[in-house]
C-alpha cells in the first residue's frame, strides 16, 4: 500500500432520504493530481466531508493507505495523513501568520498543557521554511484577518503542507485570487507533488486548471461519479459538455 | 488603611478566579455559567479538608483543586460535546445542582446557616492573621497563577485553544481533538477556581451557600464581558472595575435599602452599552458569539 493511496468503495450518503452522493467508487492515484469536476450541489464537497470524517457514510467505504476512515473523527482522519483546504480558507484569522503555521506543526503529545514551552526556536525555524515556500515571510508577524484573499489561500497551502500530510484535499484553491496569485498557486501544487511526493485531489471550477495540473479526471454529476479518465477525455466527453460545460444542446 | 488593604485582597482574590474563568471562556470560547459553583466547592472542599481533618493550608488547598477539578472533569466530559447554548444550560443546572447541594445538605455544609471559625492558614509555621499577611498572601498566590497560565498561553497547548476558539473545524482537520482541549481547558480553570474559593473561606473564616449563587457566576461572566477575554489585561480591568465599583458607589449616600437595587441597575446599563459599543469588551480578543 503506497503513502496517500485512498480508494472509495461505493460511498453513499443521504441527507432526509435524498442521496447527496450515491455508489461511488474511485481510487486516487499516490504523488499524482486527482481533479473532481461537476456542477454545484454534484457532491463534491461532500465527498471531501466524507473522507475528513465531517460526515459518516451510510454505505460504503473509505480505505486510506489499506485502513477503513469510516467513523473516524476528523482530527484522527488528520492525524493519519489526510489534511484539507477548505474553499473558504479557514485560516486562524485572530492569530499571526507564524502562529498559524506553528499550529500545524504540533505533534500529539503537545496537547498536553505545557508541554513543549521550550521547544519555541525549533518550531520557528521550522515554520519560516514553509511561510518561505509560498513566499509569505515578510508577513510573519501580521494577523492572517489583515492579508488579502490571495495571501490568506497562500498562507492556508503553507499550513497544509507544514501539517505533514501525504493526501491533500483541496477545494477550490484558485477560486476568488488574482491572476498572479492563481500562477503562484499551481507552480506550488505542481512543486508540491514533484518535490513533495504528495497526492493531491483537487475540486476545481476552472477547466483551463483542470488540463493543466491535474492528471486524473472525476466527473460528477447528482451524487454520481459519470466519468473518469485523463483530463483531455474526460472534457472532450459529449455528456459532461452538455451536463457540465453547457457547450452541445 | 484597613479598608483599601481589604479592598486589595478582594481584587486578588478575584483576579485568580477571573483568570481562571478566562481561560474557559477567553481562550477556551465556553461561556460557562458555572463558576461560582466551582469557586463555592473549592472553598468548602478547602474548609471541610481544613476543618474535620485538620489538614494544613499547605495540604488542604492542593486537596481542594483536585477534587474541584475532578468534579469539572467529570462535568466536562457529557458537557462538551456541546457548544453554544446548550453548553450554557449544562453549567447553568450544574451551578442550580450544586447551590441546592450546598444549601440542603445541611449535615455536611451545614447549609443556610453557613461554616463559621474557618482557620487561618498557617504556612512553614507563619500564622497568616493580619490583613497584611493577607495581602501578601493572595498576591503571592496571584502571581503564581499569572505565571501558571503565561506559561500555559505560551505553550502549544495554549495556541491550539486559541485556534479552536477561532474555528474548530479548521483546527481539527490540523489533527487537534477539540474536545480533549476544552476538557483540560475546563478542568484546570476549575481546579484553580478552587484557589479562590480557598483564600475566600480562609480569609472571611465563615462561608455560606449565598456566595456562591448563579448572581456570582454571573458577576464573574460580567468581568471578562466589561474587562474583555483572551488576553490578561481584559480580566485585570474588568475586576478591578467591578469589585470596585460597589465601593465607589457608597459615596453616593445612596439609601442603603434601594443601593445593591441601583448597583443591579448600574451593572444591567453598563453590560448592554458595552455590548453596543465594543462586545469584546475594554480590552478583550474575544467576543462571545
Amino acid at each position: 500500500m503506497k503513502k496517500g493511496e485512498l480508494k472509495l468503495k461505493n460511498v453513499g450518503k443521504k441527507f432526509k432520504g435524498f442521496w447527496a452522493v450515491k455508489g461511488v467508487t474511485a481510487k486516487f492515484l499516490p504523488q499524482r493530481i486527482t481533479g473532481l469536476i461537476g456542477p454545484n450541489g454534484a457532491g463534491k464537497t461532500t465527498l471531501f466531508h466524507l473522507i475528513t470524517g465531517e460526515l459518516v457514510p451510510d454505505e460504503g467505504d473509505i480505505i486510506y493507505q489499506g485502513e477503513s476512515l469510516k467513523e473516524n473523527p476528523p482530527w484522527r482522519v488528520a492525524r493519519k495523513g489526510i489534511g484539507r483546504m477548505f474553499q473558504d480558507v479557514r485560516v486562524f484569522q485572530g492569530l499571526s501568520v507564524l502562529e498559524n503555521i506553528v499550529l500545524a506543526l504540533q505533534t500529539p503529545e503537545e496537547e498536553i498543557p505545557f508541554y513543549g514551552l521550550l521547544k519555541k526556536k525549533e518550531k520557528k525555524e521550522e515554520a519560516l521554511r514553509w511561510i518561505e515556500f509560498v513566499g509569505l515571510e515578510n508577513e510573519i508577524k501580521r494577523k492572517a484577518e489583515d492579508l488579502s484573499y490571495g495571501q490568506q489561500k497562500l498562507l492556508a497551502l503553507a499550513r497544509i503542507m507544514a501539517g505533514n500530510f501525504d493526501l491533500l484535499l483541496l477545494d477550490e484553491p484558485i477560486a476568488g485570487v488574482s491572476p498572479v496569485i492563481t500562477k503562484k498557486i499551481l507552480k506550488l501544487l505542481r512543486e508540491m507533488v514533484d518535490k513533495y511526493k504528495k497526492t493531491l485531489v483537487i475540486i476545481e471550477h476552472n477547466m483551463n486548471v483542470i488540463m493543466d495540473i491535474t492528471d486524473w479526471v472525476y466527473f460528477l454529476n447528482e451524487g454520481r461519479i459519470y466519468f473518469s479518465g485523463r483530463p483531455d477525455h474526460v472534457l472532450g466527453a459529449e455528456e459532461v459538455r452538455r451536463l457540465y460545460l453547457g457547450l452541445v444542446k | 488603611m484597613n479598608y483599601v488593604i481589604h479592598l486589595l485582597i478582594m481584587i486578588n482574590i478575584y483576579l485568580v478566579l477571573a483568570y481562571s474563568l478566562n481561560l474557559v471562556l477567553g481562550f477556551g470560547g465556553l461561556l460557562s455559567l458555572c463558576h461560582a459553583a466551582f469557586y463555592g466547592i473549592g472553598a468548602y472542599a478547602y474548609t471541610l479538608l481544613a476543618m474535620h481533618f485538620d489538614l494544613p493550608f499547605m495540604v488542604a488547598l492542593p486537596l481542594a483543586m483536585v477534587i474541584t477539578g475532578l468534579l469539572a472533569f467529570f462535568l466536562g466530559i457529557p458537557g462538551l460535546k456541546f457548544r453554544g447554548d446548550p453548553f450554557v444550560l449544562v453549567t447553568l443546572g450544574f451551578q442550580v445542582i450544586i447551590f441546592s447541594v450546598l444549601y440542603n445538605w445541611v449535615s455536611l455544609t451545614k447549609g443556610p446557616y453557613g461554616i463559621p471559625g474557618i482557620p487561618r492558614p498557617e504556612i512553614f509555621g507563619f500564622k497568616i492573621d493580619s490583613l497584611y499577611d493577607f495581602l501578601g498572601l493572595t498576591g503571592s498566590i496571584l502571581i503564581l497563577s499569572v505565571l501558571f497560565f503565561l506559561a500555559l498561553y505560551r505553550s502549544p497547548f495554549g495556541l491550539a485553544l486559541k485556534a479552536l476558539r477561532e474555528d474548530e473545524r479548521a483546527a481539527e482537520s490540523l489533527g487537534k481533538p477539540s474536545q480533549l482541549y476544552l476538557l483540560w481547558a475546563f478542568t484546570l480553570g476549575g481546579a484553580v477556581a478552587a484557589v479562590s474559593g480557598a483564600l475566600y473561606a480562609t480569609y472571611v473564616t465563615y462561608i455560606d451557600p449565598t456566595s456562591f449563587t448563579l448572581n456570582e457566576s454571573i458577576f464573574l461572566v460580567a468581568i471578562l464581558l466589561v474587562g474583555g477575554s483572551g488576553n490578561f489585561w481584559g480580566p485585570t480591568l474588568g475586576t478591578i472595575f467591578l469589585v470596585l465599583l460597589p465601593e465607589a458607589l457608597r459615596f453616593l449616600g445612596l439609601p442603603d435599602t434601594i443601593a445593591p437595587n441601583v448597583r443591579q441597575m448600574i451593572y444591567g446599563t453598563i453590560l448592554i452599552i458595552l455590548m453596543y459599543w465594543r462586545p469584546q469588551g475594554i480590552l478583550g480578543e474575544f467576543k462571545i458569539r
